[in-house]
C-alpha cells in the first residue's frame, strides 16, 4: 500500500514537474551575455523599448535630449533599488507602458513634457526590474543587469534616432500606424492577463 | 526498489511538463497570430476594403482610419478575451465587408468622423472574434503582435491599391474591387443567414 502511494505520488511529480531554470531566455545563458540577449527576446520589453524610443525620438531635440539622459538615469535607479533588495512584479507595467506609449504615438499630440518624461523613466525601471535573474549571485546578477541595462540602452537609442529622422508626412504617419499596432497588442495581452 | 527510486529520481529531474501541440514559443505564436487573419477571406476582404476606402477618401482619412482600425480591434478583442457576450459577430463581420466594399463601389466620401466612427464599430467585431479564439500555450504578445501587424499590412495593401486613384482606369479599378469585396461580403452574409 505505501508504495503503491509512492508510486502514485512519483507519477503526479513526474507528470507536474518541469525543469528548474533561473530567470533566463537562453537556457544555459547567463550573466553579462544573458542580460545582454534578455530584452531583445522578451517581446514585452522589446516592444516597450521600442515603443519608448519611437516617443523619445518624436520629440525636438532640446527634450529629447533630457529623455535620453533620463532613460539610463532611471534603468540606474532602478539597479540601485535592486541591490537595496526592493522586487516588484512589473510586467502588467511594462505592459501599460507599452500602451501608453503606442497610444501617445498614435495620438501624435503636443503633450506637456513631464508626460513624456515620465513614461520613458517609469519604463526604464519598470524593465530593469522585471529583468533581474532568479537563483544566481549578487555578482552574476549584476552582471545580467549591466547586460540588460547596456543592450536596452543601445536599442532605446538607436530607435529614438530612427525616429527623429521620420520628418516626411508620410513616415510620421508610418510612426504614428506603429504606435497603434504596439498599444494595440499590449491592450490585448493585458486583458488576457487579467483573465488568467 | 532502489533502482526504481533511482529511475523516478532521474524522471524527476529531467521531465518536462506534457505539452500536446500548443505551439509554445515566439516564432510559433507571431506565425500563427499572422496567420490567423489571413485565413479568414471574411477578414480579407474587409482589411483591404479599409485601405481601399482610406485612400479614396485621401487625407486625413488615409492616416486616420489604419490608426482608429487596431485601436477599436483591440477593444473588441478584449471584449473577447473577456467573455462579454456581442450578439451577431460573425454577421458583423460579413456587413462590414459587404459595406465597406460598397462605400468603396459608390466612391462615397461621408466626413472623416462617419467614415472613422462606421470603420471603428467593424472592427470591435474583428477584434472581437479574434479575442475570443486566443489560443492558450502561444506566447500571447508574439500572437497578437503578429495578428495585428497582419491586419496592418492588409490595410496597406489596401491603401497601395487604392493608390491607383490618381488615375481615370485606377479610379475604376479600385470601384471594381469595391464592388467585388461587397459581392464577397453578400455572400458571406448569405452563408450565415
Amino acid at each position: 500500500m505505501r508504495r503503491g502511494g509512492a508510486a502514485v505520488a512519483a507519477i503526479a511529480c513526474v507528470a507536474v514537474s518541469g525543469p528548474a531554470q533561473a530567470h533566463t531566455v537562453i537556457a544555459g545563458m547567463s550573466g553579462f551575455p544573458g542580460g545582454l540577449l534578455h530584452p531583445l527576446l522578451v517581446p514585452a520589453h522589446a516592444l516597450l523599448l521600442l515603443t519608448l524610443g519611437l516617443v523619445a525620438g518624436a520629440q525636438a531635440w532640446p527634450q529629447r535630449r533630457i529623455l535620453m539622459l533620463l532613460f539610463p538615469l532611471s534603468q540606474i535607479a532602478a539597479v540601485v533599488l535592486i541591490v537595496l533588495a526592493f522586487a516588484a512584479d512589473t510586467q502588467n507595467a511594462i505592459l501599460w507602458l507599452g500602451a501608453i506609449a503606442g497610444a501617445l504615438l498614435a495620438l501624435a499630440r503636443p503633450l506637456p513634457r513631464v508626460v513624456t518624461a515620465c513614461v520613458i523613466a517609469a519604463g526604464g525601471v519598470a524593465l530593469m526590474l522585471d529583468s533581474v535573474p532568479a537563483l544566481l549571485s549578487v555578482q552574476e546578477t549584476l552582471s545580467a543587469l549591466s547586460g540588460t541595462a547596456f543592450s536596452a540602452f543601445v536599442l532605446f537609442a538607436l530607435t529614438a534616432g530612427l525616429s527623429s529622422r521620420l520628418t516626411r508626412p508620410w513616415q510620421m504617419t508610418g510612426r504614428r500606424i506603429l504606435g497603434s499596432w504596439a498599444a494595440a497588442s499590449a491592450i490585448l495581452v493585458l486583458a488576457l492577463r487579467l483573465v488568467k | 526498489m532502489r533502482r526504481v527510486v533511482l529511475i523516478v529520481s532521474i524522471s524527476v529531474a529531467f521531465a518536462e511538463s506534457a505539452a500536446a501541440h500548443t505551439g509554445h514559443g515566439l516564432a510559433s505564436g507571431f506565425t500563427g497570430g499572422f496567420l490567423h487573419p489571413l485565413f479568414g477571406p471574411d477578414h480579407v476582404v474587409a482589411m483591404v476594403a479599409v485601405g481601399l476606402w482610406g485612400a479614396f477618401l485621401g487625407s486625413p482619412a488615409i492616416i486616420i482610419l489604419p490608426i482608429v482600425f487596431p485601436l477599436m480591434m483591440a477593444f473588441g478583442g478584449v471584449l473577447g478575451i473577456l467573455g462579454i457576450p456581442l450578439p451577431g459577430v460573425e454577421i458583423g463581420i460579413a456587413v462590414s465587408a459587404a459595406v465597406l466594399g460598397l462605400m468603396v463601389a459608390l466612391a462615397a466620401k461621408p466626413h472623416i468622423a462617419i467614415a472613422a466612427i462606421l470603420v471603428g464599430l467593424f472592427a470591435i467585431f474583428h477584434g472581437y472574434a479574434h479575442g475570443a479564439e486566443f489560443p492558450d500555450g502561444a506566447d500571447a504578445l508574439a500572437y497578437s503582435l503578429g495578428f495585428v501587424i497582419a491586419t496592418g499590412l492588409l490595410h496597406l495593401c489596401g491603401i497601395a491599391f487604392g493608390l491607383l486613384t490618381q488615375w481615370p482606369q485606377g479610379r475604376l479599378a479600385v470601384r471594381a474591387a469595391g464592388s467585388a469585396i461587397a459581392i464577397a461580403g453578400l455572400a458571406f452574409l448569405g452563408r450565415l443567414i
